[in-house]
């Protein structure tokens, strides 16, 4: 009792120390402060230096600090250090901690990722690199931010209100990805890296910063489930949070960039339930890792059994790093490889006749770059700061014909802008129903671990192509998916990918891309996992047996346990295969923000944008199309307004195809920009 | 006299802005009449020398009967009681006449000492108007919406019927009744047509336009005098049931009817009035706003105790002291019947609250020589668990202030308004410094004919919270006045209006009002729209009103007002820089 009320006498006097006099609440302790050169309102995008990683002892200190908790609790716990682009930095095992996690919705759904076992490590790192992924200087988002915007209302439970903003971005960020890189066995290495399981809505993962720049993220394993909280209205003490949010201590989002000082549609997102006041540990007394019981783990994939430094971001180092050759004064950042070249330099497409030129290419991208930087943010504070988004176009079989980003964009928005413009793209094609009909079934696994070997069991098969006649006879349009007759945006994908149609209509049945709502849930929502499941489990399967385990499908032997003469039985799924077809190489994206280009009635590529607003991305990726469309002379443009998805109004609710935001600019009062385009 | 006392009082339950007129002098008819000596009130009209008394003062009755003579005293004819003394002399009225003598309408008793009041009112409205209107999220109403805000005109159509008895004990002419049971039932029909999906309903797929209609109990209550303190009537009574209550002069703080255990009564020949009273609200339903029994009362109770002092500190001046206190435990999650979600409001942290807050006022009515003063004072002080951006309990600190002053040149009466309710400075903070009533219905500034207090313009894409409810002038940015909750985190208000009534003859009076309006602190409005700056200014609302009554009666009026919203920066920063207009059509009927 004693050693408590000095812990809390210790915290009392680090708010005390960080107190800015500004209100009282959130107590900024545990954040390192900003450098002096920020400024009054922090950092606004610019703190980001070559300084700025996280360095062996920190993480160190990180894992020893969620670790004392995690005993504090009794609750040991798998612990994953990522630096901002993905490398992981460190996983740690706590002896005893649990070595699966079950993915559950706490829906009563069976099948897909529900009920699914994955090693905790993974869990960990989903939830680390989810935290890093989300945040940038502008915004701190955590897991459990991620959580409230994935579900079918926002707020989750608000009945009538549509599905959250980013539903569906758990299927990005995939270890099939051709977008992100991955661990090549070594050191660390450009990124964005994949995620093994996408991106996590499972409360216990932070982003982590220094001097008002996020170096990384830390994401925790403890409690044996992977899963979401459908209720944001209450205040949960959740141990994995509780664990993460221990060693997050010194390296604290700073409060006013927290997820609860940002609102979407007027409302607060959610960063923790817990502060470091509900903690059963000092954090700012930790002894030194080796005091508690575990050991660093090698994760197949993902990380060696070491504690590694991390990259600074926006240095080639971290792959993502300033332009120097093709969007001049635009202050965009672009991806390059470990030799820092260039990965997703403008280029033409050779997708036949008709193709994107190199030139309009550039100047789609120039375009949305100068409209982005303009454009007032809606996830990031302080108010009145510029959007940061990433930029993808793609032609219309889905080849990466450019992607940049603006400064501090956060990371995540790389592959979907890329997942966006691809369905938009994809599904406005004429070829989308042969290419949907050429794929082959997918069937979905539970998976038993026994000693020594992995057994798979097919629980559940589906046909991607029975998206054919669902949407055709919804939209009752008997030759769409054939006729590129439907140009169809992001958004107009995303009303018709949720599990009530109109979205967020309790009692509406589902749109024909999602599963009823009975059998709906955010680990088995219908097309989109339906088409990169295989390559999902497939990477699954490749993790567990790397891990020693003999891979079994029933009685089955598919892959030995790994031995020196067959190192690497099953292959992980390589870059790019996240499903059968190459035009949807990472996968799709449900939710808004990507249109696709058209050559007066034909579809020759799509942009596709990611990083703010919904609202913000469509705009970007709208007015983009349209300027550049006029800069070039009319050589292309937005799709004719008969062909767009909006001319549709399936069940007596109209598609929508776009919409721009309130007060979309910084530097004028200017509503309603996209009227009449 | 006593049916147009009681009219207006029936007409207060009335949410609807027109209950405005009848309201300002519906607080004095639940109290005597004052008691001054005509001696002290000098004959003369405004702004003109007073009259030079008659030359010559005497009888001049040319004509006059000549009293009777002394022995005609004591042929008495024996009526039941003094109230049928006019049929005993032989006259004789349609029972249906309103006008004259009548047992409906409580002229003559029913039995001994007990009278029946009948009361009945059509009220109908046409209201054309045009608001900020968002873009169905989920479906637009037309192809090429690819953008926030949608058509912004609309149109409300209401017809209520108000059916209201009153059965009481007593010789109301001479003392206060002993008994009164009064029963109000309201019935209305409503249709709101848009131009955009899911602005009336949530479910887009249940069109642009809506019907609905409700019948609600705006009174239901018993009312026993408990005694007389003084020769002149001066009493103490309590009432108990659904009634029409204002907290205020002119209903800035809680003017509602509604149910509730009330004390009241008066001291020392008038000069004292005072209420003890406790309310739980009943729920309201929430397209008519009219009371819904069916649906409980709230988990929400005001305590009010009031003093009223006539005639201080100078004569003709009306001073009054309130303390109330209103305790919200309303933290379950209700959507109301279009399917929005009423309780948490869909803004800020959106977590079930609590609340209770301890409104201080002072609030004055009346005339300082010539001049007409009103005056509202109120400081809030309590706690808000959690605050509405934030998960941890903020303190409330709110004041408001507001004043009417006017003068009377003859036919035309010019006044001057001002009101300020205190803004948030920072809406995550643990302070929650925004003003809101408990239900305001506030009689100011050009009331319901105002752009701003008569129309609720919805803040955040989806149309979930407003800022001025309908028939409010605060900013209080709740779901709605009916449902909602008083929400201390709102950018407050600042308003200087001017405004004239030109009674241009008995039937006929037109008003007219010009207010500027502010945001006091944009503070949460920038936190809610994630946009900043955004400037204080609402803009210019101008409004014009016209009101017939074309028997010089309140039994039939007519009226008919337009006002126009001309956009400040600060809507402008939220709204596409568009006038919009507030027609009210309003035929009122009362029997």
């Amino acid at each position: 009792m004693r050693e408590r009320n000095f812990r809390h006498l210790v915290l009392m006097m680090l708010f005390l120390a960080g107190c800015s006099g500004e209100g009282n609440a959130p107590p900024a302790v545990g954040v390192a402060p900003a450098p002096s050169g920020a400024g009054s309102q922090g950092c606004t995008g610019s703190c980001a230096s070559a300084q700025s990683f996280l360095s062996p002892p920190e993480v160190e200190r990180i894992l020893a600090q969620a670790a004392q908790e995690a005993q504090a609790r009794n609750r040991p716990a798998v612990i994953a250090v990522v630096d901002r682009v993905g490398n992981v930095l460190a996983v740690y095992r706590m002896n005893g901690a649990p070595a699966t996690m079950r993915i559950v919705s706490g829906r009563p759904v069976r099948g897909g990722l529900e009920e699914l076992i994955v090693p905790s490590e993974l869990a960990a790192i989903a939830k680390a690199i989810t935290g890093a992924f989300l945040s940038s200087e502008g915004n701190a988002f955590s897991t459990r931010t991620a959580g409230q915007i994935v579900q079918e209302h926002f707020n989750p439970g608000e009945s009538g209100q549509p599905g959250g903003p980013l539903f569906g971005v758990q299927f990005s960020q995939l270890p099939c990805s051709d977008v992100n890189t991955r661990f090549d066995g070594a050191s660390v290495r450009p990124g964005p890296h994949r995620s093994p399981l996408g991106l996590s809505a499972d409360p216990g993962g932070f982003p982590l910063y220094k001097g008002g720049t996020p170096v990384g993220g830390i994401g925790v394993a403890a409690d044996g489930l992977y899963t979401l909280d459908p209720d944001v209205s209450d205040r949960d003490l959740d141990v994995d949070e509780l664990i993460a949010l221990a060693g997050t201590f010194g390296f604290a989002a700073p409060p006013e960039r927290r997820a609860e000082r940002i609102t979407v549609e007027g409302k607060t997102l959610r960063f923790s339930d817990a502060d470091f006041a509900d903690l059963r540990s000092d954090p700012a007394r930790v002894p030194a890792l080796g005091a508690t019981a575990g050991q660093i783990l090698a994760v197949a994939g993902y990380a060696p059994a070491a504690i590694r430094a991390g990259t600074a971001f926006g240095t080639p180092a971290s792959g993502i790093r300033p332009d120097r050759l093709d969007y001049p004064g635009l202050d965009a950042f672009v991806l390059v490889d470990g030799s820092d070249s260039e990965r997703f330099r403008p280029r033409a497409a050779h997708d036949g006749a008709g193709a994107l030129s190199e030139n309009e290419v550039r100047t789609i991208m120039q375009r949305a770059l100068a409209l982005a930087n303009r454009m007032r943010a809606q996830i990031r504070q302080p108010l009145g700061s510029q959007a940061r988004v990433s930029i993808a176009i793609v032609d219309r079989e889905g080849a990466i014909l450019a992607l940049a980003r603006t400064r501090d964009a956060p990371v995540f928005g790389l592959d979907v802008s890329v997942q966006k413009a691809r369905a938009a793209a994809f599904y406005s094609s004429a070829a989308a129903a042969s290419v949907l009909a050429s794929l082959p079934r997918t069937s979905y696994f539970r998976i038993a671990l026994e000693p020594g070997r992995a057994v798979l069991s097919v629980s559940e098969e589906r046909e991607p192509q029975a998206l054919i006649p669902a949407l055709r006879g919804f939209l009752a349009r008997p030759q769409a998916l054939s006729d590129g007759a439907i140009a169809f945006s992001a958004r107009a994908i995303g009303n018709l990918a949720r599990p009530f149609y109109p979205d967020g209509v309790r009692g509406a049945s589902a749109g024909p891309f999602s599963r009823p709502f009975e059998q709906w849930s955010p680990f088995h929502v219908g097309t989109q996992l339906d088409l990169v499941y295989p390559a999902v489990a497939l990477h699954l399967a490749h993790v567990l047996n790397q891990s020693g385990l003999a891979i079994f499908l029933g009685t089955t032997l598919i892959a030995p346990a790994p031995s020196s003469d067959n190192p690497v039985p099953l292959p992980d799924p390589p870059p790019g295969s996240c499903t059968a077809t190459p035009r949807l190489a990472n996968g799709h994206q449900i939710f808004p923000g990507a249109v696709p280009i058209y050559r007066g009635n034909t579809l020759i590529g799509a942009v596709g944008v990611s990083g703010d607003g919904i609202d913000q991305d469509d705009l970007v990726a709208f007015l983009a199309v349209h300027e550049a469309g006029q800069a070039l002379g009319g050589g292309l443009g937005h799709a004719p307004r008969e062909l767009r998805a909006d001319q549709l109004a399936p069940q007596g609710v109209r598609l929508r195809y776009v919409q721009c935001p309130t007060t979309p600019f910084l530097d004028s009062s200017a509503q309603n920009v996209c009227e009449g385009l | 006299m006593k049916k147009r006392s009681i009219l207006p009082l029936a007409l207060l339950m009335l949410p609807t802005a027109w209950a405005a007129e009848p309201a300002w002098f519906a607080w004095p008819a639940l109290l005597p009449a004052a008691d001054i000596p005509p001696a002290q009130v000098p004959r003369r009209r405004p702004g003109r020398p007073p009259p030079s008394p008659p030359e010559t003062a005497g009888e001049i009755n040319l004509g006059a009967i000549t009293p009777a003579p002394v022995d005609a005293v004591g042929e008495f004819v024996p009526v039941p009681d003094r109230w049928r003394l006019m049929e005993a002399l032989g006259f004789q009225f349609p029972w249906y006449d309103p006008y004259n003598q009548n047992v409906l309408k409580a002229d003559k008793p029913i039995r001994e000492d007990w009278f029946l009041n009948l009361l009945g009112i059509s009220d109908t409205i046409i209201e054309p108007r045009s608001l900020p209107t968002p873009v169905g999220p989920q479906g637009s109403a037309r192809p090429g919406a690819y953008d926030p805000f949608s058509q912004p005109r609309q149109l409300i159509l209401a017809q209520t019927l108000i059916a209201g008895l009153v059965y009481y004990k007593g010789n109301t002419t001479f003392k206060p009744p002993e008994w009164e049971y009064r029963i109000t039932l309201a019935g209305q029909f409503n249709r709101v047509q848009t131009r955009e999906l899911r602005t009336t309903r949530i479910d887009p797929r249940r069109g642009r336009n809506r019907s609905d209609a409700h019948l609600g109990v705006q009174e239901l209550f018993v009312d026993k005098h408990l005694r007389d303190v003084s020769a002149r009537y001066d009493f103490d009574s309590i009432r108990i049931g659904i009634q029409p209550f204002s907290s205020d002069f002119r209903g800035f703080l809680f003017q509602d009817n509604q149910f509730g255990v009330r004390l009241f009564g008066n001291r020392d020949n008038n000069k004292w009035q005072y209420n003890l009273a406790w309310f739980r609200r009943v729920e309201k339903e929430i397209n008519s706003g009219l009371n819904d029994v069916g649906a409980g009362l709230r988990d929400d109770d005001v305590f009010i105790a009031n003093l009223y002092r006539q005639d201080w500190p100078v004569l003709g001046f009306f001073s009054q002291a309130t303390i109330a206190h209103n305790r919200n435990r309303e933290d379950e999650f209700l959507f109301d019947d279009n399917g929005f979600l009423a309780r948490p409001a869909s803004l800020g942290g959106e977590r079930p609250r609590r609340y209770q807050v301890t409104y201080l006022g002072l609030n004055g009515d009346g005339h300082i020589g010539r001049l007409n003063l009103t005056t509202s004072a109120y400081y809030a002080h309590g706690r808000s668990r959690p605050g509405s951006f934030v998960p941890f309990p903020t303190r409330i600190r709110a004041g408001f202030l507001a004043a009417e002053a006017s003068l009377d040149f003859s036919w035309i009466r010019l006044r001057g308004s001002l009101a300020y309710a205190t803004g948030d400075r920072n809406a995550y903070d643990d302070k929650s410094t925004g003003f809101d009533a408990i239900f305001e219905n506030p009689i100011f500034a050009g009331a319901d004919t105002s752009y701003w207090i008569r129309q609720n313009v919805p803040l955040v894409a989806g149309g979930g919270v407003t800022l001025s409810g309908r028939n409010g002038m605060l900013n209080s940015l709740r779901s709605s006045k009916e449902l909602g909750q008083s929400n201390f985190d709102n950018p407050g208000l600042r308003l200087l209006g001017v405004g004239g009534d030109f009674d241009l003859a008995p039937e006929h009076r037109l008003s007219f009002n010009l207010n500027h309006l502010w945001f006091d602190h944009t503070a949460t409005l920038e936190a809610l729209r994630q946009q900043a700056p955004i400037p204080r200014s609402i803009g210019f609302d101008a409004s014009l009103a016209w009101i017939w009554r074309p028997f010089m009666t309140q039994n039939v009026v007519f009226r008919l007002s337009a006002a126009g919203l001309f956009p400040g920066r600060g809507f402008k920063a939220l709204f596409p820089d568009e006038r919009h207009y507030s027609v009210l059509a309003n035929l009122v009927l009362s029997y």
